[in-house]
């Protein structure tokens, strides 16, 4: 049996299979990042906070478009080649499509991997607008003292001494006693996690027995409770034990068959009840009006009696204490509910004790109040005033002073420059009303990182910068500025250090799709693209690499698949070629 | 099947082994069996999900009984069941799946997949689908999909619970307690659709292709039997309306996942934690929603078209004369194709899309039922003055007929935006697409499976068997809907896991009016759940007769046992490897029946024409005599 | 679709032709978002940039598949195919986008007129009380 029309095109469509489905597929593509780019439109139009604009570093998006059309010429000329029969060129665009695909992705890597280390921190005090001040930068290092205080590990003494260090952004909790909840299995990283910090100095013990009586011989006449209890089959865990995975293990497990038998219990007297109150007693109502009955009522009393003694009841939680207590460092994310003296874990542990000082330790590179400014304005209040009393601007660290307020007046200067310079030009052209030029939101209340290295570098001295602002000095960075290639570079520049107590961090992360759903849409487009261009790396690879047998026996056969491989290769191109100044410039 | 099919073909291919034969076939043939079993499987599954719900409807406080409990471990029942009763959590958890499983898992594979993949290439005359190992490839992604989704009922948090429709901010917080969120069964429920979408995806490319590409000589476009047709719009829907859902999962997965907002609004608090989310917020539910019904209407369709193909096709086979309105049909599911992408928001009306978009897609909707009628009223037009058999695939089709009319015209009113805010959400809405999927779709596809069964195994289905299946599911599957368009109306909700007996004690005040109707109305849900066990009993027959009659049915006597007219009857019973064993060539349109000129009642596609003219290359005439005779 | 070897010589000319064109078309696109003198609208990001940027774009992607993805000697069947492709991701847009500016629902003044609009007290529009 032989498929037709895999290599010749059929007459009435004029075409070989493969080109009509790859065609289909690319269709069906067209939908896909349709709907990717609906949700784009949507989550940008009715966005409810400012939206980024223009917020990522534009050098590697032109470089990796660069590469990409490049890539699609040598494609299509690989293809031209195969058609002339011409096997050395071929291989040769080939390899250089491919080793396009792989700078693409190893820049793209670049990119993300900026983001992955780039913290985002939205200040929270008390429910009123000023909430909304963002500050942006790079976690610093810290690690406990003996007292179990956080202090600061600066990236030299990090490499010296990496021991029980970790990146300060993190809730420090001096735990007593640990809740573990059966019907829920203990996260293994969790205890696992406690265990490691724990080390040798903490003991980590059972509070009491646990204990579980045998089911057949609970059933059995004549034998007693308590007794059954006592004994020694009863023994699931001892009082003293020391915590490990394995002890829970059992005590889940034992815990989730007593409650199985307790169950299967009740559902058989229950059972029994409702064939005794149908058959028996005749009453077919619905169900909701037998059981407010007194019969009924009655039945489930004397049911209960009887079940009492039959059931095994093991306890739900299992309960260990910490002696002496341990400073534990968590991470935020996996603490759903946090108090002074209790946490909760997503596994439902429950961790007593007393929550330390958790601040976290932030280089910060930029200042953003847009979101501040929008929520006041909405509120019917000057968004300068608003601004004024953030936290951002009105702390004061240990000695008694504010970095992020001192950049915040110079670029109030360099604000009022910039102001002056357009009404210049206004006047110049002659532009009125809504024509008017005006400094963007983002000239007014976002410090960038590129405008917070240049205050820096004046000493955040207001009259200097206004200065400079004037001769034209201040710089920006700019397109081709290879230090802040891929964002805010920290090795390169030193910025104002902040330490953030945790209960005015309202909402933090990394430049994560979590961060904001700007972030969200841009990883999930060009990670999705991303993939897109990985497999059809893979398929041309494949090509390249094993093509030479089909070239020798069917080379027009290899010239289809390379057509189509080709034509799914534009595709990408063609998405990138949109998601470019979509992402990267609007 | 094996035997018979290497006595055709031996010179074609060596023996096959076993695992290349059955389990990683390429033939399409065989994976449409594959698909029919599976989908068999997965819908027998569902509807037992959908038992344990109707006796928690009907019976909330009484535990499940013996033949339905004993599947479930001790473990399971420990952590899912309050001493025996289904909770609202399980009830969730069920629904979720069942609507799942019944749709992406069940009557789409079975329809699309299953009778399309056996049937289609067959009648095209082409001896194989276009991309035979995409086609294998589609097979195990669907079958990996499904386990994925159905592996969570044994995890800690369960299956899905957010309905079949898995609505943000709902499914984005669902299972949030799971540390590892690939063990969520929320999650699970996700990475299944985008294995299922990918599935779906594969495998409309090759349908397409194949149906463009490898049909056979003289087979013009208007000769394609309305089955094909069918094929090749749903291939079209499932193509260009599945990405964008495919979209919305990665983005809830980047939801559930990475904890991103796509989905979830700012705001949003949880009262378990007494905690705002951790999350940024500025996301829109809405967005979500668009996406899902983008795919999800046109789904409606990929559901019913293949049925109504099937039904297509007996229905001139078995009164013995050609299709009536072969014409206005093609060009009917063309246009109801693509309309059904511009109809989605009406499931939508309450979401506070504003009146004026209401009202553009109530517009559409109501535009859309008129190729809808254009395709039923022609099936039924078709039976006018035909001198019936009444062979068991033609009762199924017959009955086919009203149950779908009931379930069509019972939309309408679901149409009006105003109408619907009353019924929205009801059981109304629920006995509606239950008629429209339940005794029409599935009843259209029992027809396909009785009129192949022949040409798959070489036997007929025992017409005993058929007619204790046939005659018990059509009242049982009538008891169990109807009472649901009179308790919508009325008012019950779709999602009461106790069937609505909250209410009733607030009926006795006399002035809670709407208890009162919930009273009035209850005791339907006893009749409804004891029509569900009925049914699930009289499936039994069908499950017997399917293998009962694969080894001892009445054999076949000829390659063409229903004198049928398309070309799936001009190969050996079974069809072998590469199907044809003589280069097939097609002369006329699909439906010549009772040709006046022609001395037997049907004129195979296949058969050479008496004046032994060549072979009729594309041209207007054959149509006319085809379709309008 | 150029098939023999001649056509195919051309066609690589024009291939190299067009890459430079859409060198040229990424380079204007990063200098008008980039360099303020080339700034179109007013200052900063705005619409205009929005729709200039778009065009752009548009004109290299309709380059690419033109050009590279021989769409400008292809057979009707894929037009169908890939303009279904295109009509259906702009109903997906343009509708989803759509239904949150609903003119009545959020309040367009302008274009409510005549419809019930929370806004602005309405007074019997519709010729009835």
């Amino acid at each position: 049996m032989e498929i037709p029309f895999i290599v010749n095109a059929r007459k009435d469509t004029g075409l070989f299979n493969s080109k009509v489905g790859i065609w289909l597929f690319l269709a069906s593509e067209v939908t896909l990042f349709g709907g990717l780019f609906s949700g784009y439109l949507f989550l940008r139009l009715y966005a409810d906070y400012p939206w980024p604009e223009r917020a990522l570093p534009v050098l590697p998006g032109l470089i990796n478009t660069f590469i990409l059309i490049g890539s699609s010429v040598t494609v299509v000329f690989a293809w031209a080649a195969l058609k002339m029969r011409e096997w050395k060129k071929f291989q040769i665009y080939m390899w250089i499509t491919l080793i396009c695909a792989l700078l693409f992705l190893g820049l793209k890597a670049v990119e993300y991997n900026a983001k992955f280390h780039h913290q985002g921190v939205r200040l929270s005090s008390e429910g009123s607008v000023q909430d909304f001040g963002y500050l942006e930068g790079h976690v610093h290092y810290g690690k406990l003292d003996e007292n179990g205080k956080l202090i600061e590990v600066s990236k030299q003494e990090k490499k010296d001494n990496p021991e029980g260090v970790f990146s300060a952004n993190k809730i420090i909790f001096k735990a007593s006693e640990l809740t573990f909840a059966l019907k829920r299995p203990a996260h293994e990283a969790y205890v696992k996690e406690i265990l490691k910090q724990a080390g040798d100095d903490h003991k980590i013990t059972l509070v009491g027995d646990y204990r579980v009586p045998d089911e057949d011989e609970l059933h059995a006449a004549g034998k007693n409770r308590a007794q059954l209890e006592a004994s020694e089959a009863a023994l699931v865990v001892a009082d003293g034990a020391d915590l490990s995975i394995d002890d829970l293990d059992d005590l889940e497990d034992a815990f989730l068959d007593a409650r199985a038998h307790d169950k299967n219990i009740r559902t058989e007297f229950l059972r029994a009840s409702w064939s005794w109150i149908r058959d028996e007693k005749g009453i077919d109502e619905i169900s909701n009006l037998v059981i407010t009955t007194d019969l009924w009522k009655e039945r489930m009393a004397e049911d209960n009696a009887k079940i009492k003694d039959l059931m095994i009841s093991a306890p739900g939680t299992v309960k260990y204490k910490i002696d002496p207590p341990l400073t534990l460092v968590w991470e935020p994310d996996d603490i759903p509910k946090l108090a002074d003296t209790e946490i909760k874990l997503r596994d439902d542990t429950v961790i007593k004790g007393e929550l330390q000082p958790s601040p976290m330790l932030l280089g910060v590179d930029a200042i953003d109040f847009r979101h501040t400014a929008m929520r006041a304005e909405t509120e019917g209040i000057e968004p300068m005033d608003a601004i004024k009393q953030s936290w951002i601007l009105t702390h004061e660290n240990s000695k008694g002073e504010n970095d992020l307020k001192k950049a915040w007046d110079c670029h109030q200067a360099w604000l009022a420059q910039l102001t002056k310079d357009l009404d210049e030009k206004n006047e110049e052209k002659g532009l009125e009303g809504e024509d008017r030029l005006v400094p963007t939101d983002n000239d007014k209340y976002r410090v960038n990182w590129d405008q917070m290295v240049a205050y820096k570098k004046l000493d955040f001295d207001v009259e200097a910068v206004a200065a400079a602002a004037a001769d034209g000095s201040l710089k920006r960075s700019g397109l081709f500025d290879l230090s802040g290639f891929a964002g805010a570079n920290h090795n390169n520049y030193e910025f104002p250090h902040v330490e953030i107590p945790r209960e005015n961090v309202g909402f933090t992360s990394t430049f994560t799709p979590k961060w904001n759903t700007y972030y969200a849409i841009y990883f999930t487009i060009t990670g999705l693209h991303g993939l897109h261009v990985i497999g059809g790396a893979i398929v041309l690879g494949y090509y390249l690499f094993f093509g030479r047998k089909m070239y020798d026996s069917n080379p027009e056969w290899l010239a289809n698949r390379v057509e189509v491989g080709g034509l799914f290769w534009h595709f990408v191109d063609l998405v990138w070629i949109f998601l470019f100044p979509i992402l990267y410039l609007m | 099947m094996s035997a018979d099919s290497h006595d055709h073909h031996d010179d074609h291919h060596h023996e096959l082994p076993f695992w290349k034969k059955y389990l990683f076939s390429t033939d399409h043939k065989t994976i449409g069996i594959q698909y029919g079993l599976a989908a068999g499987a997965f819908l027998l599954f569902g509807f037992f999900l959908m038992i344990v719900m109707r006796w928690s409807i009907a019976y909330p406080h009484e535990p499940l009984p013996g033949y339905l409990s004993w599947i479930f471990t001790d473990g399971w029942k420990g952590r899912w069941l309050d001493d025996g009763k289904v909770t609202g959590d399980t009830y969730n958890m069920f629904g979720a799946m069942h609507g799942t499983i019944m749709v992406f898992l069940g009557v789409v594979p079975l329809g699309f997949a299953a009778f399309g993949n056996y049937v289609t290439p067959l009648q095209i005359g082409a001896p194989d689908m276009a991309f035979p190992k995409l086609n294998m490839a589609s097979f195990w992604v669907y079958l990996a999909g499904g386990i994925v989704m159905c592996m969570s009922f044994f995890m800690e948090s369960g299956a899905a619970k957010s309905g079949w429709t898995n609505y943000s901010p709902l499914a984005g917080y669902a299972d949030r307690q799971i540390v590892n969120q690939l063990l969520a069964g929320q999650t699970q429920w996700l990475i299944g659709l985008v294995l299922l979408i990918t599935s779906s995806l594969l495998g409309s490319v090759n349908f397409i292709t194949t149906i463009i590409q490898l049909r056979a000589k003289g087979l013009t476009w208007m000769r394609l039997p309305f089955f094909v047709w069918a094929m090749l719009v749903t291939g079209f829907l499932l193509l260009l309306a599945f990405p964008p859902l495919e979209a919305a999962g990665i983005m809830q997965l980047m939801d559930r996942m990475v904890g991103s907002s796509f989905f979830m609004p700012t705001g949003l608090y949880s009262a378990a934690d007494d905690v705002a989310l951790d999350i940024s917020g500025s996301g829109s539910p809405l967005l979500f929603q668009h996406l899902f019904w983008f795919l999800g209407h046109p789904e409606v369709y990929v559901l019913l078209l293949p049925a109504i193909a099937c039904v297509a096709e007996i229905i001139p086979c078995n009164t013995r004369k050609p299709l009536w309105g072969y014409k206005p049909m093609v060009w009917g599911v063309i246009v109801l194709g693509f309309l059904s992408f511009i109809v989605w928001a009406h499931h939508m009306y309450l979401t506070g899309m504003g009146p004026v978009i209401s009202t553009f897609f109530q517009t559409t909707t109501v535009l859309i039922s008129v190729p809808s009628v254009i395709l039923l009223t022609s099936l039924i037009i078709s039976l006018w003055g035909g001198s019936i058999r009444f062979t068991m695939p033609m009762i199924w089709a017959a009955a086919f007929l009203p149950m779908f009319g009931i379930g069509g015209l019972t939309g309408l009113p679901l149409a009006f935006n105003l109408a619907d805010l009353h019924l929205h959400d009801t059981y109304y809405v629920i006995g509606h697409f239950h008629y429209v999927v339940a005794p029409g779709i599935l009843f259209g596809l029992f027809a396909g499976v009785y009129h192949w069964y022949p040409k798959m195994t070489g036997r007929f289905m025992d017409n005993f068997l058929g007619h204790l299946h046939f005659w018990p599911s059509l009242v049982c599957m009538n008891l169990l809907f109807f009472p649901m368009l009179t308790q919508g109306m009325a008012g019950f909700h779709r999602r009461w896991y106790n069937g609505g007996e909250g209410y009733i004690e607030k009926a006795s005040d006399g002035v809670n009016v709407f208890g009162q109707t919930v009273a009035d109305n209850i005791s339907l849900n006893e009749v409804m759940t004891g029509a569900a066990i009925a049914l699930a009993v009289f499936q039994i027959p069908f499950l017997l007769n399917m293998f009962i009659s694969y080894f001892w049915g009445k054999k076949v006597t000829s390659d063409n046992p229903w004198n049928a007219t398309t070309l799936e009857w001009a190969t050996p019973t079974p069809p072998g490897h590469g199907n044809f064993t003589f280069d097939i060539a097609v002369y006329r349109g699909p439906y010549e029946y009772s040709r006046p000129d022609h001395d037997k009642d049907y004129f195979p596609q296949w058969e050479e024409p008496k004046r032994s003219n060549p072979v009729e290359e594309p041209s207007e005439k054959p149509e006319k005599e085809s379709t309008e005779a | 679709m150029a098939d023999s070897v001649e056509e195919i010589k051309k066609a690589k000319k024009l291939y190299l032709i067009i890459f430079g064109a859409l060198l040229v078309g990424t380079a204007l696109t990063v200098a008008v978002a980039t360099f303020p003198a080339l700034d179109v609208g007013g200052h900063g990001f705005d619409g205009k940039d929005a729709v200039l940027g778009l065009i752009i774009a548009s004109v290299k992607a309709s380059l690419v598949m033109l050009i590279f993805m021989h769409l400008n000697h292809e057979k009707p069947l894929i037009y169908f195919f890939y303009g279904l492709g295109i009509v259906m991701a702009f109903f997906c847009m343009w509708l989803i986008g759509w239904s949150k500016s609903d003119p009545i629902q959020y309040g367009n003044s302008e274009k409510a007129d005549g419809f019930y609009n929370p806004e602005k007290p309405t007074t019997n529009v519709h010729g009835h009380d």
